[in-house]
């Protein structure tokens, strides 16, 4: 590592001031605290930290991979930090509960070098299917958490948090949400490690191996592990405390920004008594202070009321009666991220300061632009084609990807979802019950993320399902990365290309071979552009018994296009004089590339990737090709 | 107690920039950000990206020397820099009367526009450019709009709008920097191959910037 690395997380530039993604401060963080080892599954908003490990591992020599999935993640880090490393992890809040199994009895068996787990939370469902309030898991599991306001703290907090992991033995969470991960800031760089730690695993069958006997002597060992870093947070510098007024404002996350920034705005440093909550457990000893110093509280954070109960049960312990606000007296909602206007309202009502004028901005009406998938993307193509085979009475269950984005008008190719994975298991309950060959769509990622046991499972209770896998060679939607079918990992700029083939170039994992090795007979390989092929794949597999499964292989367009350095196919054209403006093209595909203007259709053509798609299912021949030597 | 705040806590800047997906609104906070760290200023920046994309609405928001939280209070945008018609308009609840807004008049039309009225016989129109600029001078009177993307390309590149914009706000005397202290500091961070171009759609930015009349908000 030296001053002039091209990567400015690397840089050993002590007090540099910087402004920084919070998830890159998180990286940063972690760099600062000599990190050897680093796993991750992209998701978002946290799939920045593992990208940016992705460009800067070799130079800084860190272990570094994208797992298959989370829970293999915190497997492979904790058995790292058993024999010494100070390991970190990636995922979003969803990733933590499908590695929960393993997580849960980290704390029991404890770490040797510091595990630190960046488990990204989503208030408001930004880019999930729920929102979830991770912090519970400190008292379910016995794992101090830090919730960072700002990418200071984040860096702050992520540094700190490998020491305190080897303290106390524990693994540790750091909990950004969307607003910490996704904003920039300021952030002052610490020194970079002069050494890291040794690697030596001491074999202990009785310290790693929690069979009852010992889980219960760690149950025991735990409790005091716990209240030790109680110990610890109570003398760190995650819970400043402002101000000397009777009002007092207790806060957390990126709430703690908003109340801070309210408390300025409005002028009432005098006022109040402005608490952080930078870490939990939170320990007593501070509670009660702040309780002691205020005449009432106000909680000021997202998602459930868990500060909220936290200061009242200590309140109530500690024999101090006073008002504590927050979610359970309705000043704020129990759902959703917090807008900074809407901290500033509450405040104003809390410290009975009168309430801004209602602003009558009227927005009028404005077309949306709602997320699509992009021209030329294959899960188009072969959406479009297993609608015409299966028709619109089969239920057709998709997973976690772009082609989510199969839901709704007009491509109707997503009925129901749940989690990754879920495709494939939702398609046997449904096909059991209802004795209805059904559909299931699931990404190359995906597939190898949970689709393999839900398929063996599906295989083993002969269920009459079609697996549509829609192999497009990269985990796309979190920004692209790797997946076990990208062949040669790398092979291309930007984020991943630090990251070399594990099986060389050319040399990828078969879907196929997996699928048959599961014991699936009926497999069909197919080029989704390729009608005849996938027609007739198609057509059989409808006609046939038990699980199918149909591979559609064709690479993501926007990827593919960066391979080939913004080289594409020629885009096509609507011949006015053919279109009948029967819009069978709109009505069937979805392509944003087609724009209807008073009744006109056209093809933009810097969106239109030339797939063709629309030239063959027009009725009228009015959408022609473009050959290359005609544009 | 009596309100007292200081009704926004003026003090730093304010910055909203709107637009769609590939117009390099992210890009553009990206730099503004960078530039006013080089000056020893304090700059938080929140982005909204979750599920962007080509042809989505990106909205950035550049907060210099204004505290802790990475988002814009509702009426608090000291400037909104729309890269698009619609996503200014979309950004009205960020305007007051104080809010001085930059727009390119030309539109990105949405492909909903046409097919949901094809899908679902829905109403989505694209409005009158005239009419947004109508209800957005109903909230500030500081509106200057132009038809940045014919700048764009009349000098050659479509994809030098948001340096135009860039060029156009720091060009407009909103900060106290002079707009060519800002050019030599870009030039170092724009990749090689495109810089030249980058650069003159800078200049011509200020250039259209500095016709535009200085806000009184700012003296």
């Amino acid at each position: 590592m030296s001053v002039s690395s091209r990567h400015e997380i690397l840089e050993d530039s002590p007090g540099k001031r910087a402004c920084l993604l919070g998830n890159l401060a998180i990286a940063r963080g972690a760099l600062e605290a000599g990190v050897q080892f680093f796993s991750c599954y992209p998701g978002t908003p946290s799939s920045e930290i593992g990208d940016a490990f992705a460009r800067v591992a070799k130079e800084a020599g860190i272990l570094f991979e994208y797992s298959v999935n989370e829970k293999i993640a915190v497997e492979i880090a904790f058995a790292a930090s058993l024999a010494g490393a100070r390991v970190m992890c990636g995922m979003k809040h969803l990733g933590l509960n499908y590695a929960c199994d393993p997580f849960s009895t980290m704390p029991y068996v404890g770490v040797g070098g510091g595990m630190v787990i960046v488990s990204a939370g989503d208030p408001s469902a930004i880019t999930s299917p729920n929102e979830q309030d991770q912090r519970h898991f400190t008292r379910f599991l016995y794992c101090p958490i830090f919730d960072p306001a700002t990418p200071q703290d984040a860096l702050t907090m992520t540094r700190y948090a490998f020491e305190f992991s080897e303290a106390t033995r524990l693994p540790v969470i750091v909990r950004p949400t969307t607003r910490v991960c996704h904003s920039s800031g300021m952030v002052k760089f610490g020194p970079m490690p002069r050494d890291t730690n040794e690697i030596r695993l001491r074999k202990d069958p009785s310290r790693h191996v929690p069979i009852p006997a010992n889980a219960r002597r760690m149950r025991r060992e735990l409790t005091e592990r716990y209240r030790r870093a109680e110990e610890l947070l109570q003398t760190s510098e995650f819970f400043p405390r402002t101000g000397r007024g009777p009002y007092g404002i207790i806060a957390s996350g990126v709430a703690y920004a908003h109340a801070a920034q309210a408390v300025a705005d409005l002028g009432v440093e005098p006022e109040v008594t402005l608490q952080q909550i930078g870490a939990y457990p939170i320990p007593e000893k501070i509670l009660t202070e702040f309780l002691e110093a205020v005449d009432s509280v106000l909680v000021v954070e997202e998602l459930t009321p868990f500060v909220e109960d936290w200061v009242t049960t200590v309140a109530f312990r500690r024999q101090r009666h006073i008002p504590v606000y927050g979610k359970h007296s309705g000043h704020f909602p129990v759902e959703f991220e917090y807008s900074p206007d809407l901290v500033e309202n509450v405040l104003r009502e809390y410290l009975h300061l009168e309430q801004q004028e209602k602003t009558s901005v009227q927005v009028p009406e404005l077309p949306g632009r709602p997320p699509v998938l992009c021209p030329g993307c294959p899960h188009r193509t072969t959406f479009y084609y297993a609608r015409k085979v299966f028709g619109d009475k089969t239920v057709y269950c998709n997973d976690i990807g772009c082609y989510t984005l199969g839901y709704g008008e007009p491509l109707h190719s997503c009925d129901m979802v749940l989690c990754m994975g879920s495709s494939i298991t939702q398609a046997s309950g449904i096909a059991r019950v209802t004795g209805a060959r059904t559909v299931a769509y699931i990404g190359d990622s995906t597939f190898f993320h949970s689709g393999l046991p839900a398929l063996a499972n599906a295989v083993q209770a002969k269920d009459n399902i079609t697996v549509v896998i829609l192999d497009n060679y990269i985990t796309a939607m979190t920004g692209f990365q790797p997946s076990l079918t990208t062949d040669g990992w790398g092979s291309g700029d930007g984020a991943q290309a630090a990251i070399k083939a594990p099986m060389g170039p050319g040399v990828h994992f078969s879907i196929e071979k997996s699928v048959r090795g599961l014991g699936v007979n009926d497999v069909y390989s197919v080029d989704p552009f390729d009608e005849e092929a996938i027609l007739s794949a198609l057509k059989a597999a409808k006609g046939g018994s038990g699980v199918n499964v149909v591979i559609c292989h064709s690479p993501c367009v926007v990827y593919q296009r960066r391979l080939d350095k913004g080289k594409r196919r020629p885009p096509v054209r609507i011949d006015p004089d053919k279109c009948d403006s029967c819009s069978l093209c709109v009505r069937t595909l979805g392509c944003p590339a087609i724009l209807v203007t008073d009744g006109e259709y056209t093809i933009d053509q810097v969106l239109c990737d030339g797939c063709g798609l629309c030239a063959r299912l027009c009725r009228h021949g009015a959408v022609q090709e473009i050959l290359p030597g005609r544009i | 107690m009596a309100s007292r705040g200081r009704q926004g806590g003026k003090s730093g800047w304010r910055v909203l920039i709107v637009g769609t997906g590939g117009q390099g609104v992210l890009t553009a906070a990206r730099l503004l950000c960078d530039l006013f760290v080089d000056r020893g200023h304090d700059v938080v920046s929140g982005q909204l990206h979750g599920m962007a994309q080509r042809g989505g609405s990106v909205q950035s928001s550049v907060l210099i020397d204004c505290g802790s939280s990475p988002m814009i209070a509702k009426g608090r945008a000291d400037v909104v820099l729309g890269f698009e018609p619609v996503e200014t308009a979309r950004a009205l609840p960020f305007m007051s009367s104080r809010t001085v807004v930059y727009m390119n008049t030309n539109p990105v039309i949405p492909y909903t526009v046409g097919q949901q009225w094809v899908l679902s016989k829905g109403k989505a129109e694209y409005p009158c450019v005239d009419e947004l600029r109508e209800t957005i001078e109903a909230v500030t009177p500081h509106l200057y709009s132009f038809d940045v993307t014919g700048l764009a390309e009349e000098s050659g590149s479509s994809t030098t709008l948001n340096m135009i914009m860039l060029g156009c706000l720091l060009g407009s005397g909103s900060f106290p920097y002079a707009p060519g202290d800002f050019c030599s500091a870009l030039s170092g961070r724009l990749p090689p191959a495109s810089a030249d171009a980058n650069r003159k759609a800078f200049s011509k930015g200020v250039e259209l910037g500095k016709t535009f009349q200085r806000s009184e908000c700012y003296s």
